[in-house]
């Protein structure tokens, strides 16, 4: 089977003046993939995201992507318009917190019809029924469509944000701690939500985390990072069970076994 | 005509200044344009950007008519009307077939405006995306790149909450295919009337010194949903002094015991119909 690589990263390097935000980081992402970021705060993940993401422009490096259309591009070079379309409809960014990635001030309906509008689809119905059938598909209750997130649990808040960025049938999905600051029950339900949906839909990933359950339940590929290089690459399950590098091996070993 | 003022009280760098930023306004239609927006002798809100747009283009021969929510005689109209008058010694009319220049605030004339007739709006708040998007830098990104999909969001919320879309006035409008534009505070019932209009039209911001433009025969859509299509205001009554039953029509209490009138908007055209059925 011939799989599609859908993002190459080559020596990308940011530095935030003098100081390293994260240097000669090189990977390539194939479609349908899942590739987990992990290491501890101040490593590097969130500014690797942000240069993926479009969002900060690196000192140097560079970022291929193929489009759905097909052809390759050179994504730094993109003027800001391409770059703003891709993230409102082809890619999407699940933030930590999901007041970051949700308008509270429309309802959780009009959060998602966003998403859809943007593509250019206008009709109410369709986007009433793309609404109601990426919340049930989230395990929401579709009946809340027309309430306010301000007045979801966070639980809830973060499925909707997840829902919002999958109702557009994105390539790819940047998630940056996508269970952060939820309570452990809630963790565990919204990644298995996110882990059945990832297969049914086939959507490639990249996921931000310092929690190593997390890598292991969803990801297939591990970037391990310290002091902003990657220490260690490799197959989740290789990485996690048979730690190479004295850092990973450290955070390994911290996993609290109860 | 007063002495001490040039022609139509601005300078006349000043009103090149403004032609120019109208000329660019109406090469790109609905792009909203800065300029230089003069202090005029009325308050911010009672017309100041509107003032300046008619101040610049006005001529000699030109007749002007001014109406405030449809009506020739109220203070806002009458006051604007007599400034005119007193800086330029024009001519001024009621009757809306009869004038050149048409400055307006908050209606859109009933008599359909012709080829040779410019109307100029005053305009509170230009951006059609203020409220859904508060940064500057942001709306004005929103524009260049047209991503416009917070303005149907927020129909999309109406729909959801109310069954239809409730906004009434300052319905936005899409122009020439490209801006979304804000039509000022004017009943969604004028909106049709902006599609393909033969008159030219000027919109002035004053407070917010912004000036935009539509072009005669230029394309003005009402947004809406293709399931949810834009209608416009109807009314079971008719217009208790003319009797017509195809204008915008206002109602008013009379009593207080509560009953109520309706009557039309534009005078004008109420009187000219009152003689017409006479």
């Amino acid at each position: 089977m011939n799989i599609k690589k859908i993002m190459h990263v080559e020596n990308l390097t940011h530095f935030y003046g003098s100081q390293i935000g994260c240097e000669d980081i090189n990977f390539d992402l194939y479609k349908g993939e899942i590739l987990g970021i992990v290491g501890e705060s101040g490593s590097g993940k969130s500014t690797l995201l942000k240069c993926l993401s479009g969002e900060i422009y690196p000192s140097s490096g560079k970022i291929n992507i193929s489009l759905e259309q097909g052809g390759v591009k050179d994504f730094l070079s993109l003027p800001e318009q391409e770059k703003r379309q891709l993230m409102r409809s082809m890619w999407g960014i699940v933030h930590q917190n999901p007041r970051d990635g949700l308008n509270l001030r429309i309802s959780a309906g009009g959060n998602i019809a966003e998403r859809l509008l943007n593509v250019s689809e206008k009709n109410y119905s369709h986007l009433r029924n793309t609404g109601k059938y990426w919340m049930e598909k989230t395990e929401m209750d579709s009946d809340r469509i027309d309430e306010f997130p301000i007045g979801f649990s966070g639980g809830m808040q973060q499925r909707l944000q997840i829902s919002k960025i999958l109702s557009s049938n994105p390539q790819i999905v940047f998630m940056d701690e996508p269970t952060g600051g939820l309570d452990v029950s809630v963790q565990a339900k919204i990644l298995d939500t996110i882990k059945s949906i990832v297969r049914d839909i086939n959507v490639t990933m990249i996921i931000v985390t310092h929690d190593l359950a997390v890598v292991r339940f969803l990801t297939d590929k591990l970037l391990v990072m310290k002091d902003g290089i990657v220490v260690e690459t490799g197959l989740t399950d290789r990485v996690l069970d048979d730690p190479q590098h004295s850092y990973t091996q450290l955070l390994t070993s911290s996993i609290l076994q109860v | 005509m007063k002495t001490g003022f040039n022609f139509a009280y601005l300078d006349e760098a000043t009103k090149r200044m403004i032609r120019r930023k109208i000329l660019k306004a109406v090469c790109i239609p609905g792009y909203q344009c800065p300029f230089g927006g003069r202090e005029m002798p009325l308050a911010y809100g009672w017309g100041t950007g509107g003032i300046q747009v008619t101040a610049s283009i006005i001529g000699k021969e030109d007749i002007l008519k001014v109406i405030d929510q449809g009506a020739d005689d109220t203070t806002n109209a009458v006051s604007i009307k007599n400034f005119f008058k007193r800086v330029c010694n024009i001519m001024t009319t009621d009757k809306t077939a009869e004038a050149s220049l048409i400055q307006t605030r908050h209606r859109i004339p009933e008599t359909t405006l012709n080829k040779d007739q410019i109307i100029v709006y005053q305009v509170p708040q230009p951006e059609p995306l203020r409220k859904l998007e508060p940064k500057e830098k942001e709306t004005r990104k929103l524009h260049a790149y047209k991503e416009y999909a917070l303005m149907h969001v927020k129909l999309y919320e109406e729909i959801s909450q109310f069954g239809s879309v409730i906004k009434t006035w300052a319905y936005p409008v899409e122009t020439n295919n490209r801006y979304i534009t804000d039509p000022t505070p004017i009943p969604k019932f004028d909106n049709p009337k902006m599609n393909n209009m033969e008159a030219l039209q000027l919109f002035g911001a004053g407070r917010e010194k912004r000036i935009y433009a539509i072009p005669p025969y230029t394309k003005v859509k009402s947004l809406d949903f293709d399931d949810h299509p834009f209608e416009i205001q109807t009314w079971d009554e008719c217009c208790s002094i003319c009797g017509s039953t195809k204008s915008y029509l206002d109602e008013i209490i009379i009593n207080n015991e509560g009953e109520k009138n309706f009557i039309c908007s534009d005078t004008d055209f109420c009187n000219s119909n009152l003689e017409k059925n006479k």
